[in-house]
């Protein structure tokens, strides 16, 4: 009996905001919700739901004529929407392209913004739910494995998530290949804009020390440095402050500039030559653009980010091809495992592998023999072995058969057959046994 | 003799791995890799401290008159100065100038036959120590802050011009810290190529019976000083950081590179190395 997998969902790319809205499967249960069987033994789902895409993870040995309206119908019907604007924008996949789909979204290579993190902790969230709900069995345990695995490879072998692409991220980056680590650093904002507040805050989480906030109106500089528990001053104070600060976000509406180089010249001397780091996101611009001139000094407007930002967009664009090779690779080590648990393979594995066993070890015996032993003896020794080896494997296999036969799935018991005489080789995870020590 | 070449023979193959691995640790930004280098040197040095030590206690007297000795012993203290930054600074990606310098100066000392220099007395044994240590300790940290420094001045103009960062480029620590390599190499650098020079003019006195002899080395050693002492000035002032003190210390390591290298092989002093 074959076990198929299918996906179906909605994403940026083929829906709006609206669409996705009305469609979101947010506590969507797919027991409860009658998408599959509590009693049937194959059934699997999965149900991820985030702002940029709604998709579904379904496992059945039914046909796709059947699953298809099946699953469509009990997701419109949940959301009180009609199937066929459903239909219009959803995709679905089958067999191994669902395979490939699932793990390029895990590693995020189906995202808007390519390459962002968020989307494979979404991924565990959805599968944790899943175990709890027990609607995820043998199939999509062992698939949302290998997902979370492959998005730990492409990040680790390209660099399809390692460069900055929002602008107050590359600030950030920018900050820590000058000064490293931000623990000794004081950042000073000048003015109280979106963007500038929000560079404060990558900023204090990437451990920034202290923050200043200067502003036209000192009601609104305390409201916000109240919030960084920071110092607040009124803008007349501000460059007999500034000498503090290492790094500068500015942002005011001023129509010119507000810093001049020949005033970072005098504080660069005050603060002994320390680097200061300058991020102009004010248009027209606050900060001389002179002051690049001076060494120690580092300024970084507007565009000079977006630049970056556009930049480290392509580079990743490009590693995304490397990542989708590496995805390929993962989605046919998946299949060849799809297909071991049919249980004709596994059988011939199993009596392979006691094969294997029983000639090392005849090997050894005869050996110890010395070398007078004569072929009688050897052909005796073999004969046992080998009759061992049909004998020991003869009852797992014959239970596995019954179980096929009786149950119409014997999935879970060659899952678990395979498990128990280690037939993939899987290594043994480093922490295995580290976890069962802090569970007691 | 046979074993200690097997020896010498496994030390520069740990170097030129370790220095070649941390380069494919960069390249291809593998962390594992870089650690793996830092462990394939860090085993080459153990190896090389342990042939210092054999070779000096088992041919004591004899082998401090080798000047393949002293070369290995410069090899050994460039990285006993990395190893020291490593620790202080967390720094590991001095290995890109560490390996590879301690690989050339070691096999350098392998390649050259063996002279044979000027036996120190007993009494001045301890001028003539202190002369030595002292200097190849301050050298070993100008190689160190040479490194940081070309590092710097590449990464410093990278982000000044607001280029984009390659991969290699993220791999490279931040400015702050290559700047503090700079400070600490000037720091104790100075006062010991101070302690250098002056040990080395009291050793002259009292095997020459002469503090200054106008020998080119001597010569060179007193213009690095004054260049050395007005960095440490600005430095300790405080009113330079960052791209002129990196510039200054690549200077000055290539003149006592080339006070090391070209004078004493290629000219005829007391300091010469040369057969």
């Amino acid at each position: 009996m074959e076990q198929r997998i299918y996906l179906f969902g909605l994403n940026h790319k083929t829906a709006d905001i609206e669409i996705r809205e009305k469609f979101a499967l947010n506590g969507f249960n797919p027991i409860n919700d009658g998408l599959i069987d509590k009693d049937s033994p194959v059934d699997e789902a999965l149900v991820l739901s985030t702002c940029n895409r709604v998709e579904i993870l379904y496992v059945s040995e039914k046909n796709f004529d059947e699953v298809e309206p099946k699953v469509l119908g009990g997701w419109s019907g949940y959301c009180r929407h009609d199937p066929e604007l459903l239909r219009k924008h959803t995709y679905c996949y089958k067999g191994l392209e669902a395979v490939n789909h699932l793990f390029s979204v895990a590693a995020s290579l189906d995202s808007m913004v390519l390459g962002e993190p968020q989307i494979l902790g979404q991924l565990k969230d959805a599968y944790r739910k899943s175990v709890e709900e027990k609607t995820a069995g043998v199939i999509i345990n062992r698939l949302l494995h290998k997902s979370f695995s492959a998005a730990k490879r492409t990040r680790t072998e390209t660099a399809v998530s390692s460069s900055a692409v929002s602008i107050s991220y590359a600030a950030v980056e920018l900050a820590k290949k000058i000064f490293g680590e931000l623990n000794d650093q004081k950042a000073m904002l000048i003015g109280a804009g979106a963007m500038a507040e929000l560079a404060a805050l990558h900023l204090i989480n990437s451990g920034l020390k202290e923050i200043m906030v200067a502003n036209r109106t000192p009601e609104r500089a305390r409201e916000l440095a109240d919030r960084f528990n920071g110092q607040s001053m009124c803008m007349e104070k501000m460059l007999d402050n500034l000498h503090k600060a290492d790094i500068v976000i500015s942002s005011t509406g001023s129509s010119t500039t507000i810093i001049s180089a020949a005033q970072v010249k005098k504080i660069l001397k005050k603060r002994k030559h320390q680097p200061m780091f300058f991020i102009d996101i004010a248009v027209p611009r606050d900060i001389d653009p002179d002051v690049n001139l001076l060494d120690n000094v580092y300024i970084y407007d507007i565009d000079d980010l977006k630049e970056v930002v556009e930049e480290n967009l392509a580079s990743r664009k490009e590693e995304a091809d490397r990542a989708r090779e590496i995805i390929k690779e993962e989605v046919i080590k998946f299949s060849d495992w799809l297909r071991s648990l049919d249980l004709s393979p596994t059988i011939v594995d199993l009596l392979s592998r006691g094969e294997t066993m029983a000639r090392k070890e005849l090997r050894k015996s005869i050996r110890s023999l010395g070398p007078d032993a004569d072929e009688a003896t050897c052909r005796a020794m073999e004969q046992l072995a080998m009759s061992l080896v049909g004998k020991l494997y003869h009852d797992p296999i014959v239970f596995l058969k019954r179980r096929a036969r009786e149950e119409g799935s014997s999935q879970k018991f060659i899952e678990l057959a395979r498990r128990i005489f280690n037939l993939d080789d899987e290594p043994m995870h480093q922490d295995t046994h580290q976890n069962r020590k802090e569970r007691k | 003799m046979l074993s200690f070449r097997i020896l010498d023979f496994f030390i520069a193959l740990l170097y030129f791995a370790g220095a070649l691995s941390f380069l494919l640790g960069l390249i291809y930004s593998s962390k594992k890799t870089q650690d793996r280098s830092v462990i394939i040197t860090a085993t080459g040095f153990g190896l090389h401290s342990l042939d210092l030590v054999l070779k000096y206690s088992l041919g004591i007297g004899e082998i401090l008159t080798q000047s393949q000795f002293y070369i290995s012993l410069l090899a050994w203290s460039f990285l006993l100065i990395y190893f020291f930054l490593w620790w202080r600074l967390k720094l590991k990606f001095l290995s890109i100038t560490a390996a590879p310098l301690a690989l050339l100066v070691f096999t350098g000392s392998l390649a050259i036959s063996p002279t044979t220099l000027p036996v120190p007395g007993p009494l001045q044994g301890l001028w003539f120590g202190l002369h030595i240590g002292s200097l190849f300790i301050s050298m070993a940290l100008l190689a160190m802050a040479f490194g940081a420094g070309v590092t710097y001045i590449y990464l410093n103009k990278k982000i000044k011009t607001k280029v984009r960062l390659g991969n290699v480029s993220k791999e490279i620590p931040s400015l702050q810290s290559f700047d503090r390599v700079n400070h600490l190499a000037v720091i104790i650098g100075f006062p010991l190529y101070t302690v250098g020079v002056l040990s080395g003019f009291i050793w002259a006195a009292f095997t020459w019976k002469t503090i200054f002899t106008w020998d080119p080395k001597e010569v060179i050693t007193v213009i690095i000083w004054f260049v050395f002492a007005w960095l440490f000035h600005r430095r300790v002032s405080g009113s330079w950081r960052g791209k002129k003190p990196a510039q200054m210390i690549i200077l000055i390591f290539f003149l006592t590179l080339a006070s090391f290298v070209g004078i004493n092989f290629f000219t005829e002093t007391h300091h010469s190395l040369r057969p």
